[in-house]
């Protein structure tokens, strides 16, 4: 009898890794609009309103825990700051909302001035939800093809270029971050400077990496990277719009016996805490 | 543990719940550089509570769940869970629960192996990026978050499904009891071997 329990949990054990082995290969192999990629849209489409009603019913604990965490983090300056924290709180929790939305709308129409990125939709979303892993930087947001948002459409919040979007469905789109680590976004230092190509460093979500650097002028600690935005001859086209800034040089490792210079970049964008975003939807890109 | 359709209903509500609370909160909460997976430290539960065969099939199902909602990979999370659930399973089959330590830092490990497996799959199926020593960082706090979540989290699982189970031998009634059964513990560890699924 035992050993006839074994044999079944080894075959259903047996049968689950092959599933999963099964699954990983398929998806892989297969082009994006295979079989199995439309069972997990199906799938996300169904499931991504209850994912979105559970982000907005939470977000009332994620807030709580929001102000603990600011509160932790006050006790560590000094007595006037925190009586003075203390006092302006309450007032701060009322206006922030408010003052919140407004900025962002301010400085994004800067921006998108600034940036000539004014042939391009812009789209505003909410986050709805997030990956849990470091190992894979996306996020879901509330925006979709009913609002215009095509696949690869550049994301930016009032900070700066956080992403493109990978998939979209009616209502929502899934949005890969620019420090995930399967792509990368062409990029030059501010002011015509030599170009690159930034991409994610995998288990740090707050760092960039500048390679395959072309240009002959030097790159120094706090230059500013921006979207390098090229189209070739040939009509190959940068996925993202030119001088969106992605972010700052925080490190610049000398190259030492052939090998390649190190830039370390910052991105302006706070990754780790998204609440509104935009998608440039296509005016041109 | 018994399964039956009622106690099936149940593990699905957990594991649905469990989904939802990760992407719509934990995901989102910032904690020590690293956010709290909850997904492996309810399958360790269930793999604990129910055996190898319950763990497995929890495990996969979640992963199926969680990828089919973030547009992840499928059967990458799936695979990481299940073994946790599975080595779960195998940990309750094989030895006792001497201790209420012991849910908590078997779920630790666990969760760190589930995301030392993710992290090992994702990079297998090609990161062109270069990798941070802070990716080992994630495992370790990983786990570290998986043993605070476990202290309320198996306690909660536990009473979701005490129905269906064989032995309760963690529960205080149970303890009070084990000086006067003794006798009795080998046969119901040969049952708990037996009774998954």
């Amino acid at each position: 009898m035992y050993r006839k329990q074994v044999r079944r949990r080894r075959a259903i054990l047996v049968v689950l890794v092959v599933a999963c082995l099964m699954l990983i290969s398929i998806s892989i192999s297969e082009a994006d609009d295979g079989p199995l990629h439309s069972v997990q849209t199906g799938v996300s489409t169904v499931l991504s309103p209850v994912g979105e009603g559970a982000g907005r019913a939470l977000k009332p604990a994620r807030d709580l825990i929001d102000w603990f965490d600011e509160t932790w983090q006050a006790r560590g300056e000094n007595e006037d700051l925190r009586d003075q924290v203390a006092e302006l709180r309450a007032e701060l929790l009322e206006t922030q909302d408010a003052a919140e939305k407004a900025g962002y709308a301010e400085k994004l129409d800067e921006l998108m001035n600034d940036g000539g990125l004014t042939g391009y939709t812009p789209v505003a979303a909410t986050v709805t939800s997030r990956s849990p892993s470091l190992w894979y930087e996306s996020i879901k947001i509330s925006a979709g093809s009913s609002d215009g948002v095509s696949r690869n459409d550049a994301v930016i919040t009032d900070d700066g270029l956080i992403g493109r979007i990978a998939n979209v469905t009616g209502g929502t789109s899934e949005v890969a971050l620019i420090t995930d680590g399967e792509g990368g976004v062409a990029a030059r230092v501010a002011g015509k400077g030599p170009e690159g190509l930034v991409s994610g460093v995998v288990g740090n979500p707050g760092r960039l990496d500048l390679s395959l650097i072309q240009g002959e002028k030097d790159i120094k600690d706090g230059d500013k990277l921006v979207t390098a935005g090229f189209t070739t001859e040939t009509g190959l086209a940068s996925l993202y719009p030119a001088d969106i800034p992605i972010g700052e040089v925080v490190e610049t490792i000398p190259a030492e016996q052939e090998q390649r210079e190190q830039v370390n970049v910052e991105p302006f964008a706070d990754l780790a805490d998204l609440t509104d975003v935009t998608v440039l939807t296509s005016g041109g890109g | 543990m018994i399964v039956t359709p009622r106690i099936v209903f149940r593990l699905v509500l957990i594991v649905l719940i469990s989904v939802l609370l990760q992407i719509g909160f934990f995901s989102q909460v910032p904690l020590l550089g690293s956010v709290a997976n909850l997904l492996p430290v309810v399958v360790v539960a269930i793999g604990l509570l129910g055996g190898a065969v319950t763990g497995a099939v929890t495990g996969f199902a979640t992963g199926l769940l969680l990828d089919a909602m973030i547009g992840g990979t499928p059967g990458v999370a799936s695979l990481a869970l299940m073994a946790a659930g599975y080595l779960a399973g195998r940990w309750r089959e094989g030895y006792d629960i001497v201790s209420s330590l012991v849910p908590p830092l078997l779920t630790g490990a666990l969760t760190a192996l589930a995301a030392l497996i993710y992290g090992s799959l994702t990079l297998t199926l090609g990161v062109d990026a270069p990798i941070s020593i802070l990716a080992l960082r994630e495992v370790f706090v990983q786990g570290l978050l998986g043993i605070l979540l476990a202290v309320p989290v198996f306690p909660l699982v536990r009473r979701i499904v005490r129905p269906a189970l064989v032995d309760d031998s963690l529960s205080p009634r149970s303890r009070a009891a084990a000086g006067t059964r003794s006798s009795r513990r080998r046969t119901f560890g040969m049952m708990r071997g037996q009774g998954s699924l």
